[in-house]
């Protein structure tokens, strides 16, 4: 006999057993005996199973079994004793159950085993674990059946009829064996419905989703307004668009030589189409959220190819200078350079690249510092998607994906642009720019890619819950988000915000709930460490150098791996000798109750001192309202002295209606240094300002009692024309480092009065190359021109009297 | 003495770079550096101490003691440092 038909052979007498049994004692008039060669036959049988069985664990237990089944057989058969023949069914239930409980003892569980050899991928999926938990589950659900099973089966061989037992061992036991299939069946049907489903950026091919499956959505909420539905309608795009799309920049590129293309398009879906287009074609990308044309100049070489969506408007960039291609036209097949693909029969370019030659450049501004190239490959990135997806998924499962955040920067291009097209979650085409528009998509299912700024300002401006249909997911990233503004996030969305931890360099690091406390968890991939400097070291398969990053974050780890961030080593100055730490001075400051953001930076002088940007809260504006500056001085160094020296408490003062916030929501130490280097006067207020390379703009005020207005006019205060260019020569000169005098006004008008006490904002801009600075002032809602024009700077060295004289 | 009090106000302002404080707010009788059980005084510390000796003797032609406590006095307030300046001024 082959060994395969003897395998089935003895199966089916297995099986068929308690049936056999039953005839032969009814039917057939076989002894207990005669009956107990059957025993015996089926001991041998698995007695030869055991000599076939490798594993030692493996052999020592089927020869308990073995020798279980001959004693059965010999008393039944010496003794001509039934009650023995009857006992395989509950010797067949221990030994299943002695099998799928030693794999729980010695994992991988037998259920997972099983999953693994119909699955091959499984062990290289991110979901890896969670199946691997899954599959445990089952094989306790098993070793509990077996017990309950032999225990019946035990039963019915001291208590009961042949029948009960033949019916019991020989139909009923497996119709439930068939139940508990079933049942399985249809719970792991339900798990894999809420499990992730990702395919790894590289590897997505054509047919790696659906045809239809949608990719992304425009951002028209009103399903009752025309203009919505058109917008959302013009949004869609599905799996196939997105295939179409990145095949027609990919003919495009192809056609042109290979050389680095900077990438830049607000709308995420055009991104994300340029952007795998890039990766697939093996050009290089560098993804700039800073499109000003002082920066672009700066990283572009002249063969630099340069896409985006929205045209520069027309006289600010020379078109033969910086060449630019609008994604727009390659879409539609009218390029005017290079090869557009219109041929609807061409075959669509779309397929798999080589994550570890991709290459990227991202650019960082850091918490310090000028803007910094970061080179990527981009294994980097589908390293940390693999992570992201293992450790919040299945948290993700049938949401769409929106963000507040810059796709341009790591964090929003891994959580807005990769993601969702690892796990085909769709995406919104724009950013949330206000909170109130989060009211809009309360019906939707969401991940929201957020951060502080945002979240501050959510919380800032909402009092009343956002009636989610089901509460948001919701991440922060780009700094630390404070407590109070994940509570009051929590009570309005129903989530606490979910913390990343990382940066440009390093990719993600740790994340953390702060409602579970201020301690970070690390990735699974990340192995820390403290560097010499006190600072958190990091090796993980996101950073390429084999002695990883330090951050500038100084830190406590702890054995387990998880840290508590103790604020930058810069954060720890000396002044005039004295050691002092800035958070420690601003945590003073807040705890008077009266200031709802701050930040104190050490400034050079004559000497060295710390100045202190405050932003007064509600109380806080309330207790000083209408007093003079130098007695809410007086009241903050009154309050500080009673902690720390007076040589290291705050010299000087500015009180803003927010901090300056750079594109990624981070709050530059260089920024708010630069607002001390311009001397406060009763005669202006800068109330808030920003500065990107090459602009500022600012939120001024000039109260009445300013010096500015004396004379001008008696009757009807209106801000001079001569101080308002100076003030754009003295904001210029300080925020934007135009170091030159002026040389001639040009083109400058003066539309509507600036009034005392009004609000105005203002919009400096400066092209070093060209020497100019144009300004414009304006109402705060922009609506209200007051007066624009443009200064020629020249380094000669022309008086600046000048400006008096023209005004 | 009045002018002498406004002058010495002007050189400590300016020589300390101190900002959103006019003579005006400063009282001729509160210390200079610290304050006083009034919480009056302008609060300045002991690196101040150093620049506005230098500039007092540049502005006033005045010199001061090498004698910690004695000088200490003098700077007490704008009415004590008017009062040694105008003792001790040559011009």
């Amino acid at each position: 006999m082959k060994p395969a038909a003897g395998r089935i052979f003895f199966t089916a007498i297995s099986v068929l057993y308690p049936l056999i049994v039953y005839c032969g004692l009814e039917y057939w008039g076989l002894t207990p005996r005669r009956l107990s060669i059957v025993l015996l036959a089926l001991a041998f049988y698995h007695f030869l199973n055991f000599t076939q069985s490798k594993s030692h664990a493996e052999r020592g237990r089927t020869a308990i079994f073995v020798v279980l089944i001959f004693v059965c057989a010999f008393v039944a058969f010496f003794a001509d004793n039934i009650l023995f023949v009857k006992f395989y069914p509950v010797l067949v239930n221990l030994s299943l159950l002695s099998f799928f409980g030693f794999t729980l003892w010695k994992p991988p569980s037998f259920a997972f085993r099983m999953a693994c050899l119909h699955d091959m991928s499984l062990e290289k999926s991110p979901s890896f674990k969670a199946v691997e938990r899954y599959s445990r589950k089952v094989t306790v659900a098993w070793c509990f059946f077996f017990i309950v099973n032999g225990s019946i089966a035990a039963f019915t061989v001291f208590v009961g009829s042949y029948e009960i037992w033949t019916l019991y061992n020989g139909l009923i036991s497996y119709i439930l064996i068939g139940i508990v299939f079933i049942a399985e069946y249809l719970v792991r049907k339900m798990v894999q419905n809420k499990m992730q489903s990702y395919v790894p950026v590289c590897d997505l091919e054509l047919d790696s989703r659906p045809n239809g499956a949608l990719v992304s959505f425009g951002s028209g909420v009103d399903a009752a307004n025309a203009e919505d539905v058109a917008a959302n309608v013009a949004g869609l795009k599905t799996w196939g668009d997105f295939v179409s799309d990145v095949s027609k920049v990919r003919y495009y590129l192809e056609s042109r030589e290979n050389t680095p293309w900077i990438l830049h398009c607000e709308d995420s879906y055009y991104f994300t189409v340029s952007l795998l287009a890039m990766l697939q074609s093996g050009r290089k990308a560098l993804v700039t959220a800073n499109r000003q044309e002082a920066f672009i100049k700066e990283i572009k070489k002249p063969e630099y190819g340069f896409i985006t969506d929205e045209p520069f408007a027309s006289g600010v960039l020379n078109a033969d200078e910086m060449p630019a291609t609008l994604i727009q036209d390659v879409l539609a097949g009218k390029c005017a350079e290079g090869k557009c693909i219109d041929d609807k029969c061409a075959p669509l370019k779309f397929g798999k690249f080589d994550k570890s030659k991709a290459e990227m450049v991202m650019y960082t501004s850091g918490t310090t510092g000028e803007p910094k190239a970061v080179y990527k490959r981009f294994l980097q990135f589908e390293n940390e998607l693999f992570e992201l997806v293992k450790v919040f998924g299945n948290d993700w499962v049938n949401r769409n994906v929106y963000s507040t955040v810059n796709h341009h920067h790591i964090y929003g291009l891994l959580f807005t642009a990769l993601l969702p097209i690892a796990t085909g979650l769709p995406f919104r085409r724009h950013r949330i720019d206000f909170p109130t528009e989060l009211a809009n998509i309360a019906g939707d299912a969401a991940v929201i890619a957020s951060s502080p700024a945002f979240l501050k300002r959510l919380s800032a401006e909402t009092d009343k819950a956002i009636a989610f249909k089901c509460p948001p997911i919701i991440y922060s990233s780009g700094g630390p988000l404070p407590e109070d503004v994940a509570r009051k996030t929590s009570e309005l969305t129903g989530y606490w915000p979910m913390e990343i931890y990382g940066s440009t360099e390093t990719g993600g690091i740790a994340y953390r709930q702060s409602k579970n406390g201020p301690v970070w968890t690390p990735f699974e991939v990340c192995k820390m460490s403290v560097a010499e400097n006190g600072c958190l070291n990091i090796k993980s398969s996101y950073i390429l150098e084999a002695e990883g990053f330090t951050t500038g974050d100084l830190v406590d780890l702890y054995d387990d791996g998880r840290f508590l961030l103790k604020g930058r080593s810069d954060s720890i100055v000396k002044i005039e000798e004295k050691r002092i730490s800035l958070p420690e001075v601003e945590n003073r400051l807040k705890q008077t109750g009266l200031v709802q953001d701050v930040r104190v930076v050490p400034m050079m002088g004559k000497r060295q001192y710390l100045a202190a940007a405050i932003v007064l809260n509600e109380a806080g504006r309330e207790k000083f309202a209408g007093l003079p500056k130098l007695t809410i001085n007086n009241f903050f160094h009154d309050h500080l002295l009673k902690f720390i020296e007076n040589t290291v408490s705050p010299k000087k003062w500015r009180y803003l209606e927010e901090l300056p916030q750079n594109t990624e929501g981070k709050i530059r130490m260089r920024d708010i240094q630069s607002l001390f280097g311009l001397a406060e006067s009763p005669n202006f207020k800068i109330l808030k300002f920003r500065r990107e390379p090459g602009v500022l703009t600012a939120k001024l005020l000039f109260p009445a009692t300013s010096d500015y207005f004396d004379g001008h006019f008696p009757e009807f205060k209106l801000l001079p024309a001569v101080v308002q260019v100076d003030m754009v020569l003295r904001l210029a000169r300080n925020f934007l480092d135009v170091p030159k005098e002026l040389s001639k006004m040009n083109r400058t008008r003066f539309a509507n009065p600036i009034l005392p006490d009004v609000p105005v904002m203002v919009k400096i801009t400066y092209d070093a190359d060209a020497g100019k600075v144009t300004f414009a002032f304006t109402s705060v809602d922009g609506e209200i021109p007051y007066s624009n024009g443009s200064l020629i700077m020249n380094a000669a060295d022309s008086s600046a009297d000048e400006v008096a004289n023209r005004g | 003495m009045s002018d002498l009090k406004t002058r010495i106000k002007e050189v400590i302002i300016e020589s300390l770079e101190l900002e959103d404080i006019t003579p005006a707010d400063i009282v001729d009788s509160a210390p200079i550096f610290g304050k006083n059980a009034a919480g009056e005084g302008l609060g300045l510390d002991s690196i101040d101490a150093l620049e506005l000796g230098i500039a007092v003797k540049e502005n006033f032609g005045v010199t001061f003691s090498t004698v910690k406590e004695e000088t200490k006095k003098h700077f007490a307030s704008v009415d004590a440092l008017a009062a040694y300046i105008s003792a001790n001024s040559k011009g």
